[in-house]
């Protein structure tokens, strides 16, 4: 049974601009992780407002644990929810102590066996008498986490949750992170504009864009059969073949225009064709540029009306001028 | 246009339809019943600008136009002056270095602990001194000049004294506007080829606009609540024609069609500052990482920065200080006796009340407001804090009325008591503490309030767990501010006071009409020494951002 379900939730702020959020619908089954993923302005963060109870809908049902939480008729408010919610900032109490924010949460003094459990997991333990000022950003993070698992949340929110951090320690505390759900069996639901936390993290991900769902389904899903563009683009650069070119592909779709049908590919799908003459989906065209990058070469590649990102192998050897012949292979 | 118009309108609708369905709740609802008890008074007042008078259409024709023309005179000259002193000493001392400028700093704020009236009795022979003057024009052009000039001349005497002590306000925002500007703006149009002068008038000032607006605009208030320096030097003008109306002529209705009609004009007046103020929002600078590089003074420039520092500092605080202490070493034994004590607890104790109360209510009503993020609380908290543009005796009027009609309905009494008192410096001071409040939870508590609903806790637990120890300074310095003007107070206290009940500042006025001028300065000299306290403090929040 599902945890969480959306029914087609509208939210605007004001009565000139688009709605923030646009008729999105989606579900969360108990025990998932789910990444809610876009730019700014994409919605994200008001739809996870709209969750925890701090921003009323305009329309658009909100059911959690089988209670109605938003409907035309109802609104429970955010003290009454069953869900935690993880601020971008943090937003700890600055005049108490690490141990008097986490046992601020109704019923978080219940269990205070948990509550040292919960500290002991996240490597808190010894701050207790702290100010939030005088521990560090991750340790404030996880105070933040803690704080809101005391309360036992069916649900629990995070705005942003690696955003503050720096690259070397993101990977560190996305495995972090993971663990604590996995032992604390929690359903997380977390927004980022990064599609690396999602892949890392998420079981399932949402991807909004100006506040309309794009595509809700698993990493896997969503990298293979992109809804659109724009959700390939997400993934990092691609190229779209017109499928007329490409006849045979498994998976396409309406190109930005709307004209006709492409084929995402992507730069590393592409591979050098020694013999030109060898079947119909070869492409030759002139090296505009290449870039080093690394463990492999990114080629600009001018065909007649196409113009292709491809990445070949580190030690490949090609010029600006030279002309190559190329030909892809969706299944890798 | 027109759609979109309509589409707003639609859209708040269903916003305050949205609010009454899910938001309505014990706290939001007394919040906005105790926001519209606040504004009754005002509004009952407004009410009656059509009820009839008998003796409107007199009044109309005789002295409205003149202290309509009295008050205007009166407004137009204050501010004028005020902007002039407020604005050049703030930059000299913000934005040039000179001899004395950390001095001038601070102490050119102290005129503010001086209330208007007390200036005025301070200066109390002003005028008499220009006698030779009227004498002069008598003997040598004509006695219709003298009298025209007589006329005259009250208008300037008052501007000067009123200006005098009223020009911090604009000095305090136009200071820290052009400290807080630092130094990115002037620097760039410095490497453009910019002086000192043009960046004054086409950076600094511009930048400042919004800020000094609200500085004059609160001159401008004071300016129209006066009732002790009008009446010293006998200008007409709105209050002083409200008390003549009602308390010579006996005549009640006339009086409310008066203060109706200042009503009126303060509303255009708040009006206007908004509209003036528009584009607030752009002129916000952000904190720059280096303070402003001072113009330094050469020797000539130097002299005249601290003659122009040093003017408005001896007319608004050491003369009138010195003239009403050296009163005082002469009366004080006269007047300090057991009396004086009594006056002296009974202004500490209504003004401690004032202070409590009002600071009780502003952090409910702010609370409340944003809490919920309730438009209809934010809206009648906006209604309930119009006191402090309204002059303190048409407060005091509408409270009398409101008053009437309670005892109409149930025959209880409640004119002449402490409270109805103390209510009506919470309605005249309201603004003075909810200000700060409200600015301090937006800044510091709207996200920690988001976190405590999350977390489960009651609006009373993120009341008093969260926002009040946050807030703690602003429910300080809140409640100091309305003590001290509560302890300023003159025009409301004299209409409302119980009978036999004195406090300072009544006592110094009621000294000042018995002719008993030196004596009046020992209550006068107490008020000024407690204003004194958040003067200081004023200064030291103000200068804060700069380090």
């Amino acid at each position: 049974m599902n945890l969480l379900t959306l029914r087609s939730v509208t939210k605007r702020y004001t009565a000139t601009d688009p709605p923030a959020v646009d008729g999105v619908s989606f579900e969360c089954a108990q025990g998932e992780i789910v990444a809610l993923i876009g730019g700014s302005g994409s919605g994200k963060t008001t739809l996870l407002r709209v969750i925890a109870g701090l921003e009323i809908p305009d329309t658009g049902e909100v059911v959690l644990n089988g209670t109605t939480l938003n409907s035309p008729t109802r609104f429970v408010p955010p003290e009454k929810r069953d869900c935690g919610l993880v601020f971008q900032d943090y937003a700890l109490f600055p005049n108490k102590t690490v141990s008097q924010n986490i046992s601020f949460g109704k019923g978080s003094t219940d269990d205070p066996a948990r509550i040292g459990e919960l500290m002991e997991m996240a490597d808190i333990s010894g701050l207790e008498q702290r100010y939030p000022h005088e521990i560090s950003g991750g340790q404030q993070q996880r105070v933040a986490l803690v704080r809101a698992l005391a309360t036992r949340p069916s649900l629990l929110l995070l705005d942003e949750p690696l955003s503050h951090l720096d690259p070397e320690l993101r990977d560190s505390v996305r495995t972090e992170l993971l663990k604590l759900f996995r032992e604390t069996d929690t359903t997380a639901l977390f927004v980022s504009h990064d599609i690396e936390d999602a892949m890392v993290m998420a079981d399932r991900m949402v991807v909004l864009r100006k506040g309309t769902a794009e595509q809700v389904g698993t990493q896997l899903e969503i990298y293979d059969r992109p809804a659109n563009p724009h959700v390939a683009r997400l993934f990092g650069k691609t190229n779209f073949i017109p499928l007329g070119l490409l006849p045979d592909a498994p998976h396409s779709f309406a190109d930005e225009t709307g004209d006709g049908q492409v084929v995402p590919v992507r730069p590393h799908q592409w591979q050098l064709v020694e013999n030109s003459n060898d079947g119909s989906t070869a492409f030759t065209g002139k090296v505009v540029s290449t870039t080093n990058r690394g463990a492999h070469q990114e080629v600009l590649l001018q065909t007649e009306n196409l113009t292709l990102t491809i990445h070949l192998p580190g030690n490949t050897t090609v010029k600006p001028g030279e002309t190559l012949t190329v030909s892809c292979d969706l299944t890798v | 246009m027109a759609a979109s118009l309509v589409n707003n309108a639609q859209h708040r609708l269903r916003r305050l339809a949205r609010e009454f369905r899910f938001r309505l709740n014990g706290w939001t609802v007394a919040a906005v019943l105790l926001g519209l008890f606040l504004f009754l008074p005002m509004a009952e007042v407004l009410w009656h600008i059509t009820s009839p008078a008998e003796n409107w259409e007199h009044l109309r024709d005789t002295v409205l136009g003149r202290y309509l023309k009295g008050s205007a005179i009166l407004v137009v000259g204050t501010a004028g002056l005020s902007l002039l002193l407020g604005v050049s000493t703030a930059w000299l001392v913000a934005c040039c270095e000179f001899p004395g400028r950390r001095f001038f700093e601070w102490a050119l704020i102290l005129p503010l602990a001086i209330p208007t009236y007390i200036a005025a009795f301070a200066y109390f022979d002003l005028l008499d001194r220009l006698t030779p003057l009227l004498i002069w024009v008598r003997t040598n052009i004509s006695p219709e000049a003298m009298t025209w000039l007589s006329d005259m001349m009250v208008y300037p005497v008052t501007t000067v004294v009123l200006a005098a002590v009223l020009y911090p306000y604009v000095y305090l925002v136009a200071r820290a506007a052009f400290s807080r500007q630092g130094s990115r703006f002037a620097e760039a149009a410095q490497t453009l080829g910019h002086g000192p002068q043009s960046v004054f008038w086409y950076v600094a000032l511009p930048l400042a606009r919004p800020a000094i607006i609200s500085g004059l605009a609160l001159v401008i208030m004071e300016t129209l609540n006066d009732y002790g320096a009008v009446k010293h030097f006998g200008v007409p003008t709105f209050t002083t024609g409200i008390f003549r109306t009602w308390v010579s002529m006996g005549d009640l209705p006339g009086a409310l069609r008066l203060a109706a009609c200042l009503m009126v004009l303060i509303l255009f007046l708040l009006l206007l500052e908004k509209w003036l103020r528009f584009g607030a929002k752009f002129h916000k600078t952000s904190p720059s990482d280096r303070p402003f590089q001072r113009y330094p003074l050469g020797q000539a420039k130097a002299g005249l920065a601290l003659l122009c520092c040093l003017v408005p500092l001896v007319i608004g605080f050491a003369l009138p200080l010195s003239r009403l202490a050296y009163w005082a070493s002469l009366t004080a034994g006269k007047v300090l006796d057991a009396t004086f004590l009594k006056l002296t607890l009974n202004s500490i104790g209504v003004a401690t009340a004032t202070g409590l109360a009002t600071v009780m209510i502003a952090l409910f009503l702010a609370f409340t407001a944003r809490y919920f993020g309730s438009q209809a609380a934010g809206a009648t908290n906006r209604l309930a804090i119009l006191g402090y543009a309204v002059p303190g005796a048409v407060i005091a009027m509408g409270v009398l009325l409101v008053a009437g009609q309670v005892t109409q309905a149930t025959g209880w009494i409640l004119t002449g008591s402490l409270a109805v008192l103390v209510l009506c410096y919470v309605i005249r001071f309201l603004a003075v503490a909810w200000q700060p409040i409200d600015a301090g939870m937006e800044r510091n508590c709207a996200q920690l309030n988001q976190a405590s609903k999350t977390l489960g806790a009651t609006p009373a637990r993120s009341l008093f767990h969260v926002n009040v120890p946050l807030l703690r300074n602003a429910l300080v310095a809140g409640g100091l501010f309305v003590f001290v003007d509560t302890m300023k107070e003159l025009p409301l206290t004299l209409i409302l006071r119980p009978a036999e009940f004195e406090t300072l500042s009544t006592k110094t006025y009621d000294l000042v009409f018995q002719s008993q001028i030196p004596e009046s300065s020992v209550p006068a000299l107490c008020i000024i020494l407690v204003s004194l306290l958040p003067v200081i403090w004023l200064n030291r929040q103000m200068r804060a951002p700069e380090q």
